[in-house]
Parts: structure tokens; C-alpha cells; sequence
């Protein structure tokens, strides 16, 4: 397939205090895919979307979204190009979901007017996450599944044409989880959004993700499609853990089956 | 949730009866339709400058509130709790004590002293009150109170020094509007205004910034402007009001609360209307304090706090637990 470029990572590496975080990372995504970022905790994981989001300098290197370096977007115009979901922010003041997703509008609409336009966005971005129905609810009284609903509508809201994620599914229960993905997936497929996000369950990336990148203390371990990268050897040698690999009959995909990585020492006892 | 559009005739009607009362009420009867020329020096050059500047400064000190709040995300947050009046009344107490612009210090020297002080007080604060990038409230409070806490010892160890200006220095502590005249007035009449309309056009951003800096950059703002020009303007309104009436608490907490109970914390409609609130609020606590022990009066800090402080306790018994975010 002949995709247009969204993101282009060239040679990226950031250093913090004379320690070295990223090194020497490559990789393009296409527009309208939707990528996994895996990697054991401290491998660099949020620094990488901090630097593709244009909130750090990289040491070296450089971004292109959409072709374009990082450098000549200005903070608005890059508003417009990349939007963010962070992990789970506390909000302490009382705002309805609808007024919250409105705030995604921030580089498109006038300072005091809210135009129909931007108003039939954030409807159009609630109705997307499956979160129309809380538009009118308090966002401090919501579960945590139904605010990070809302949380995504925000940046859907943005109305730019790649999304980045960190960690969405993370304190969710199943339903959430796989609603909040398949979410994700249907803006890719329907409006070639490109979503990057941050996983840490396998299985849920088989199931939703085209690639995946595999992130190791600061380097890119393996780089591809889900059914290549995402095999019983790279997560032994990612996370030290034996996983058993299982395809589903029905799908085709291949699933993972954890082992108990103390069962023997508990046998021994 | 369901939330009341701000009705703005109300809002103007309010403002014009607190005034009506703020300049009907004194030790020397008036009537309005019949006035002597005592009484119109009274009602002109006494208890209009008074009210007015109760009225500016009550709407500064709740912006500064409803500012401090925002920018900290932190609904406990106001310019006495954070010491930032107390950094202001140190910077205005050293201008007098250091015999700027002497015999008495001028009204410009005590309020640039008073910026000054309250800057710093807030560098400090913002210093002590972040812990991995992150506020968390009671750290915010707790150096807050600490900072003012030795910040108000050195007042009172400039009031030892002080001998013959002890007096103006008391001021800085037990604020009021006894000695409001047109000179102090002004300065409020055209600083506050501006500081108002320059929270109000920045709004948007303030917004944003309440879902935390990392979307709010994402989003497109310079959030670092954003932040010293809020935390700018959040000073100079402590000092402008420290510098015409001394420390009042508690009115950057009780307002912001209630106008967010009622109207919700888009920061569009409540800064406005805080403003104004703020403004209201004060003028009535000022004609309280004339009435509670008349003929004599109470320092107008002192009614604040008794309305201030258990509302203070409400919210902090309110308050989920200590989370950083």
C-alpha cells in the first residue's frame, strides 16, 4: 500500500543531564494507521511523544509531520496537526463534558465566539467516543472510562490528522478498554486519522494495532507490522517474560498466553 | 449539572445598591435630596473615594483569586493563603520604613515596593509548592502559609524599627478604608480595570490550561507566558490592593467559590463577574465594618475573615485527599 507519510522520525536522540534517553531513532508512520508504542516503563516511551508532539528539543535528529519539519510549525498551526491525550489529568473545577471537548477547539475558534462549526465538532467528537450522552454531566462526577472518553472527544475535537496517546486504556475496566480502541480504530479507518498511542497489553494490540514500536532503554528495538514485531522472542528480550503465542482460529490474529515467571521457585517451597 | 447564564442588569443593579448603601451609611446622616455643602464634601470627598476604591479592590482581590486558582488549578488557592499579600504589606512596609519619597512615603513608591514583594513572595511559593512538575494543594498551601508566616514577622519587626511611622506600618496589617481618599483612588481606578480586561482576554488559554500544561502546550498555547503573565497580574492586583487598604483576606476565596458554584469555571464569565462580585462583596463588608461597633469600626479584614475562614474550612474538609497532577 502507497501511503502518504504523517509522522517521520530521522536519527532522533535526547539527552537529559548528560544522560542519554532516545538514541538513534527512525521510523515513519502512514496516514491512517494505527500504531502501537510499546516498551518496558522508563525505555523513553513519553519522551519520544513529547518530542514528536514539538514539546522537547531532540538532542539530535529530526521530526517531519506531514512532510514538513517540526520547526516551521508555529505553536497554533502544529495545534492543528498533532493533538494529545496525556495520561489521566484530575480536573478540580466543575465543567460539563461538553464545555471540556469544547476546549479542543482552542486553535480554531475566535477568542469570546463559539461558531455552529466548532459547536457541530465537539458534537461530532462526543458522538465518536461514545460520550454524546455525558455532554451535559459534570466532568469531576464521571467514571474513570466515561472521562477518558471525554478526554479523546477533546483532542478528536482538535480536528488534526494525527492523534497521539499515552497510555488510554491504563485503570479501565474491559469494556472501556476495547470501546475506547475500537473508537480509536474507526477514526483511523474512517478519517485517515493517524493514531500513535501507547499500549502495554499485547493482546490489545494484536487485536487493533496495523505496527508496532518496540522501544528498549532509549533505542528502537523493532520497528513493523503487529504480526512481525510482536512475536514470543522480542517480548521475551523487551520485557523478560515468557509469553505463549496462540492463534485465534477465527481471526487469524495471534494472541498471547502469560507464564507464571515464578511458578517454579513457588513449586520448589 | 445545570448552570444560570449571568444575568448582567442584576449584576449592575447590585452594583449601584451596594454603592447607595456604601455612601448612605456613616456617622453623619445624609440625605441625598437635600444636601448641605458639609454634606457634599462628606459624600464627595470621604465616602465616594471609600467606596470606590472598596470597590476596586474587592474586585481585584477576588480576580486575583479566581487567577491564583486557575493558574494552580487548585480551588483553595487566594493572595492571603499564599502569602502573597504578606510578601506585598513587607514590600510596602520597607518603602516607608526606608523613607522612600519622605516625609511620607509616596502612593507610587508603596505599590511598585509592593509589586515587588509580592513577587517574590510568589516566586517563592511556586518554588516550595511544586514537587515533579506538579502542584499538589496542600504543599501549595502549606508553603503558602509559611512564607506569609515570616513574611508578617518581618513586617513586625520593621514596625519595632519603625518608632514615628508605626502607625502606617499598623496599616499594612489591619487594612481598611478609614483613610481612603482620591490620591489612593486613582492608582486603583486605572491599574485594576486594565489588569481585568487583560485576565479576560487571555481566558481561553487559562482555560485549557486547567486540563494541565502538557495539553494546553498540545493545544497550542505558550504556556509559560501564559503562566508569568497570569501570575504577573495576580501580584499586581494583591499589591494595588495590599497599597490602598493593607491586608484583607479570604474575599479571593469566598467569591470565585460561589460565582463557580452558580456559573461554572469557564474563566470567561467568572473572571467578569468575580470582578464585580469581588467588588460588591467589599463595599458591603466595608459599610458592616462601619456599622457592627459604631460610632467606632472594625478593620474590614476583620469581617472577611469571620465570613472567610469557615467557608475556607468547608472546602478544605471537601478536599479528596492530597493528589499531585
Amino acid at each position: 500500500m502507497n501511503r502518504r507519510i504523517a509522522i517521520q522520525a530521522q536519527e532522533l536522540s535526547f539527552n537529559y543531564e548528560n544522560e542519554r534517553i532516545l538514541t538513534n531513532i527512525s521510523f515513519s508512520i502512514g496516514a491512517g494507521e494505527l500504531v502501537a508504542l510499546i516498551g518496558p516503563n522508563g525505555s523513553g516511551k513519553t519522551t519520544l511523544l513529547r518530542i514528536l508532539l514539538g514539546h522537547l528539543r531532540p538532542s539530535a535528529g529530526e521530526v517531519l509531520l506531514d512532510n514538513r519539519r517540526m520547526q516551521v510549525y508555529a505553536p497554533k498551526q502544529r495545534a492543528k496537526t498533532i493533538s494529545y491525550v496525556s495520561q489521566q489529568i484530575g480536573v478540580n473545577f466543575p465543567l460539563t463534558a461538553f464545555e471540556l471537548v469544547s476546549l479542543g477547539r482552542f486553535p480554531h475558534a475566535s477568542r469570546f465566539r463559539f461558531s455552529t462549526a466548532d459547536t457541530s465538532s465537539v458534537t461530532k467528537a462526543l458522538d465518536a467516543t461514545g460520550a454524546l450522552h455525558l455532554s451535559k454531566r459534570n466532568f469531576t462526577t464521571l467514571s474513570g472510562g466515561e472521562q477518558q472518553k471525554v478526554l479523546i472527544a477533546r483532542a478528536l475535537a482538535q480536528s488534526a490528522r494525527i492523534l497521539l496517546l499515552d497510555e488510554p486504556t491504563v485503570h479501565l475496566d474491559l469494556y472501556h478498554q476495547l470501546q475506547i480502541l475500537s473508537a480509536l480504530k474507526r477514526q483511523c479507518v474512517e478519517q485517515q486519522t493517524t493514531v500513535l498511542t501507547v499500549l502495554h497489553d499485547v493482546n490489545l494490540i494484536s487485536l487493533f494495532a496495523d505496527k508496532a514500536l518496540l522501544l528498549g532503554s532509549g533505542q528502537l528495538r523493532a520497528c513493523g507490522a503487529v504480526a512481525e514485531v510482536i512475536t514470543e522472542r522480542n517480548i521475551k528480550e523487551l520485557f523478560g517474560v515468557d509469553m505463549k503465542a496462540v492463534e485465534d482460529p477465527e481471526t487469524g490474529l495471534r494472541f498471547f498466553i502469560p507464564r507464571d515467571p515464578f511458578r517454579s521457585t513457588i513449586e520448589q517451597t | 449539572m445545570k448552570l444560570k447564564k449571568p444575568n448582567w442588569s442584576l449584576i449592575s443593579i447590585a452594583v449601584f445598591l451596594s454603592f447607595v448603601l456604601g455612601l448612605s451609611v456613616g456617622p453623619v446622616p445624609i440625605s441625598f435630596f437635600e444636601m448641605s455643602s458639609t454634606d457634599r464634601v462628606i459624600l464627595f470627598n470621604l465616602r465616594l473615594p471609600r467606596s470606590l476604591s472598596a470597590f476596586f479592590v474587592g474586585g481585584g482581590l477576588a480576580l486575583a483569586g479566581a487567577i491564583f486558582q486557575g493558574l494552580f488549578r487548585n480551588p483553595l488557592a487566594d493572595s492571603y493563603l499564599l502569602g502573597v499579600s504578606s510578601g506585598a504589606s513587607l514590600g510596602a512596609a520597607s518603602a516607608v520604613v526606608l523613607g522612600l519619597a519622605s516625609p511620607v512615603a509616596s502612593f507610587a513608591a508603596i505599590s511598585f515596593f509592593a509589586f515587588l514583594g509580592s513577587l517574590m513572595a510568589l516566586g517563592v511559593v511556586f518554588y516550595l509548592g511544586q514537587r515533579n512538575g506538579g502542584f499538589s494543594i496542600f504543599r501549595l498551601l502549606l508553603s503558602g502559609l509559611g512564607v506569609g508566616l515570616f513574611l508578617s514577622s518581618l513586617v513586625a519587626i520593621l514596625m519595632l524599627m519603625a518608632g514615628e511611622e508605626l502607625k502606617s506600618l499598623i496599616f499594612f496589617f489591619l487594612g481598611g478604608f478609614a483613610s481612603s481618599s482620591w490620591d489612593t483612588t486613582w492608582a486603583s481606578l486605572g491599574l485594576v480595570p486594565l489588569a481585568v480586561i487583560i485576565a479576560c482576554y487571555f481566558a481561553p488559554e487559562l482555560n485549557v490550561l486547567l486540563l494541565g500544561e502538557e495539553t494546553a502546550r498540545s493545544s497550542g498555547i505558550r504556556t509559560d507566558r501564559i503562566q508569568l503573565l497570569y501570575a504577573t497580574l495576580a501580584a499586581l492586583l494583591t499589591s494595588i490592593s495590599v497599597s490602598v487598604a493593607g491586608l484583607i483576606g479570604f474575599v479571593g476565596l469566598i467569591v470565585p467559590h460561589m460565582i463557580r458554584l452558580i456559573f461554572g469555571a469557564d474563566h470567561r464569565t467568572l473572571f467578569p463577574l468575580t470582578f464585580f462580585s469581588g467588588g460588591v462583596f467589599l463595599v458591603l463588608c466595608d459599610t458592616a465594618a462601619r456599622i457592627i461597633i459604631a460610632p467606632a469600626e472594625l478593620p474590614v479584614g476583620i469581617v472577611t475573615s469571620l465570613l472567610g475562614v469557615p467557608i475556607f474550612l468547608y472546602l478544605i474538609g471537601k478536599e479528596p485527599g492530597d493528589y499531585t497532577f
